[in-house]
């Protein structure tokens, strides 16, 4: 059974139809200021995201032994992650992708042109794991690589070319046949820098510089950018056990810190939507003090006759109620529309606009701008209440 | 030690039946820029369940605010008054809600319904304020029918009734809480003569059903249907 008392704040908005429109139409505004600022925000953070954490995925484990040379003078190398460390570090990776990678610097010669740039031995397999190829494909015979794209371009290579492989004055070289190129992926946060660099089946690398149970590097690429934490603390506690054997590393830190200035911005642009429900509470806070003081008369007659003041102050709330959920619904409308559009517009890709971080920005705003008209309706609510029945009465 | 006396043996008298309503010494001082004004002058007075009286006196002499102390819609600023054996000042503002909901039914000179009720809810609104949900028993219809209001107009506005009509509303609604005190200020005030008496016919009739009826009016021939007149002059009871 309805509440008398939301009956008559009901009728009073229908009597005042274009006032209480008006009021509304700030909270609609007020809304969808909120709900589409949330939204666009959220959309930007998430595909910013989305877009960045296929770059810092990629945890990155080398030796933390550094092996010195009998040559006095040489270069200290690394000693490399061995057989038994990649094991412990497959065990503590669980289901994420664990990409064993051996590399070294090289001379070569392509046609009668020297050169200079890295070797990466990988297994064909795990090429296409983390890396794409522009053109031609993946290795296929044992004595096929793939080249990047700066060596491509310099050296005018083609799928099909013949690289061969060490010191210009040495014989009897290698030779690789290039099957693939890759794209420009400039300094790559893996820390495997294709650009001036030959790849080889690891089978051909072992093969040419032994080594096959050391590796120079193995990175783990982790499904889910948020356990990339806990999977480094699984290998770290596995392999790290007595002394630290392994460094590992990852590019996380540029996520939050890019991830932390978003949040700045989006809490930025909801505190310019907030300005416009500011906005709107004055304005229903305005047409509140006129209801109550267009009706000072009838609540006199209420009052007189054994309305309690608690009463009164109800039928002003479901007032300000009636006025926030029909600002909240119409807000509501307008923000799925205005959102999508501001979202596509703005970021040009809506992939994430239905989900919870964004989507809720609505619910919310339509909460908010509920709350801000009762909020709004207190004072008028609380003056009706206290009125005088006899000096209301008496206005006229 | 005599007022004491005095106040024992009135007391004394009246063991068999106590007055419904008895104003000691009640004066009423409205505090104006130009200095106070006594609307209502050290009046002591008693009324007796089921009287009919009528409360006279020019205009200004504080009728109405006479009306509005028994209505406790205001108390007096000295003195005591005392409603159905409670002490009107002794009591909390919910208090002096509920008996002006449950013990007092009201009849204004202009109805004063609420405008956006129907006639029937405006006779129904009592009964929710006192049951906190809407009547279910028919009682608001009873009632209004009682009072002789054509049920067809029962969906209309108060604006879309005749005078007469409205007070005829106006007195249905008093009465469905079953109050023990129906208060009228020139009921008839803004009625034509014939109306008037209609509703005047009604209001005995009330007494007659035993409730007690206290009417202000400036009009003998109104006053006439009370058994008792109290004049009012200058915020004094001059007669009674
Ligand atoms: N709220 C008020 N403030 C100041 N003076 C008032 C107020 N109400 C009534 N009065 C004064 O008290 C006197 C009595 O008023 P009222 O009781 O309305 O007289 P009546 O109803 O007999 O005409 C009048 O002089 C009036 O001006
Ligand atoms: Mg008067």
């Amino acid at each position: 059974m309805r509440d008398i008392f939301f009956d008559l704040s009901v009728r009073s908005v229908r009597l005042n139809f274009m006032r209480s429109l008006l009021a509304s139409i700030g909270i609609v505004i007020g809304v969808v200021a909120i709900s589409s600022m949330g939204m666009l925000g959220a959309n930007m953070q998430l595909s910013v995201k989305q877009q960045l954490s296929i770059d810092v995925n990629t945890i990155m484990i080398s030796s933390d032994v550094v092996r010195t040379s009998t040559t006095a003078g040489a270069p200290s190398t690394s000693q490399g992650v061995t057989k038994s460390q990649f094991n412990d570090i497959k065990n503590a990776a669980g289901t994420n992708v664990v990409i064993p990678i051996h590399r070294t610097n090289t001379q070569f010669t392509i046609g009668s042109t020297d050169g200079r740039g890295s070797i990466y031995g990988l297994e064909p397999d795990d090429i296409e794991k983390f890396l794409t190829i522009r053109v031609g494909e993946i290795p296929r015979g044992a004595n096929d690589a793939v080249v990047g794209s700066n060596l491509a371009t310099n050296f005018n290579l083609v799928v099909g070319t013949r690289i061969k492989i060490g010191p210009a004055n040495t014989e009897n070289r290698p030779t690789v046949r290039v099957s693939g190129i890759l794209p420009a992926r400039g300094f790559a946060s893996d820390g495997v820098n294709t650009d001036n660099a030959i790849i080889v089946p690891d089978t051909w690398y072992t093969n040419q510089y032994g080594d096959k149970d050391v590796y120079d590097q193995v990175n783990v690429i982790v499904k889910d950018v948020d356990t990339i934490g806990a999977v480094e603390t699984a290998i770290d506690e596995k392999v790290n056990r007595k002394t630290d054997v392994i460094r590992i590393n990852d590019a996380s830190g540029r996520l939050t810190s890019i991830t932390q200035t978003l949040g700045t911005i989006t809490t930025f642009i909801l505190a310019i939507g907030g300005i416009s429900l500011v906005v709107a509470a004055v304005s229903i806070f305005n047409v509140m003090m006129m209801s109550v003081n267009e009706r000072v008369h009838e609540i006199g007659i209420l009052l007189s006759i054994g309305t309690e003041k608690g009463e009164v102050r109800r039928m002003f709330l479901y007032e300000a109620f009636i006025l926030g959920l029909i600002g909240a619904v119409v807000g509501g409308i307008c923000s799925l529309v205005i959102g999508y559009s501001v979202v596509s517009a703005m970021i040009g890709n809506t992939t994430y606009f239905f989900m919870p971080d964004s989507i809720l920005y609505v619910p919310e705003g339509m909460v908010i701008g509920i709350v801000v008209c009762i909020v709004s309706g207190l004072y008028p609510a609380w003056k009706a209440s206290n009125m005088d029945p006899i000096d209301a009465l008496r206005s006229e | 030690m005599d007022n004491c006396k005095t106040e024992e043996e009135m007391k004394g008298s009246e063991m068999g039946e106590n007055p419904l309503i008895r104003l000691v010494d009640v004066s009423k001082v409205y505090r104006l820029e130009s200095g106070d004004f006594t609307a209502l002058n050290h009046v002591s007075l008693d009324i007796m369940e089921n009287e009919f009286v009528a409360i006279m006196g020019p205009s200004g002499s504080g009728k109405s605010t006479m009306l509005n102390q028994l209505g406790i819609l205001d108390v007096p600023t000295t003195g005591e008054l005392s409603i159905d054996g409670k002490n009107v000042s002794h009591m909390t503002n919910l208090e002096r809600t509920h008996m002006r909901r449950d013990t007092i039914g009201y009849v204004f000179q202009k109805f004063y319904l609420i405008p956006l009720l129907s006639a029937y809810e405006n006779v129904e609104y009592p009964l929710i304020l006192r049951y906190k949900h809407r009547d279910t028993t028919g009682k608001a219809a009873a009632v209004l029918k009682s009072v002789g209001f054509d049920e067809e107009m029962s969906s209309h506005r108060p604006s879309q009734l005749s005078g007469g009509q409205q007070q005829r509303v106006a007195i249905a609604r008093a009465l469905v809480n079953d109050p023990k005190i129906i208060l009228c200020d020139e009921p008839t005030g803004n009625l034509d003569r014939k109306t008037g008496i209609q509703i005047m016919d009604l209001l005995a009739g009330l007494h007659q059903k035993g409730k007690t009826v206290i009417l202000v009016t400036h009009d003998q021939k109104i006053a006439e249907y009370a058994h008792r007149t109290i004049q009012l002059d200058d915020g004094r009871v001059v007669g009674s």
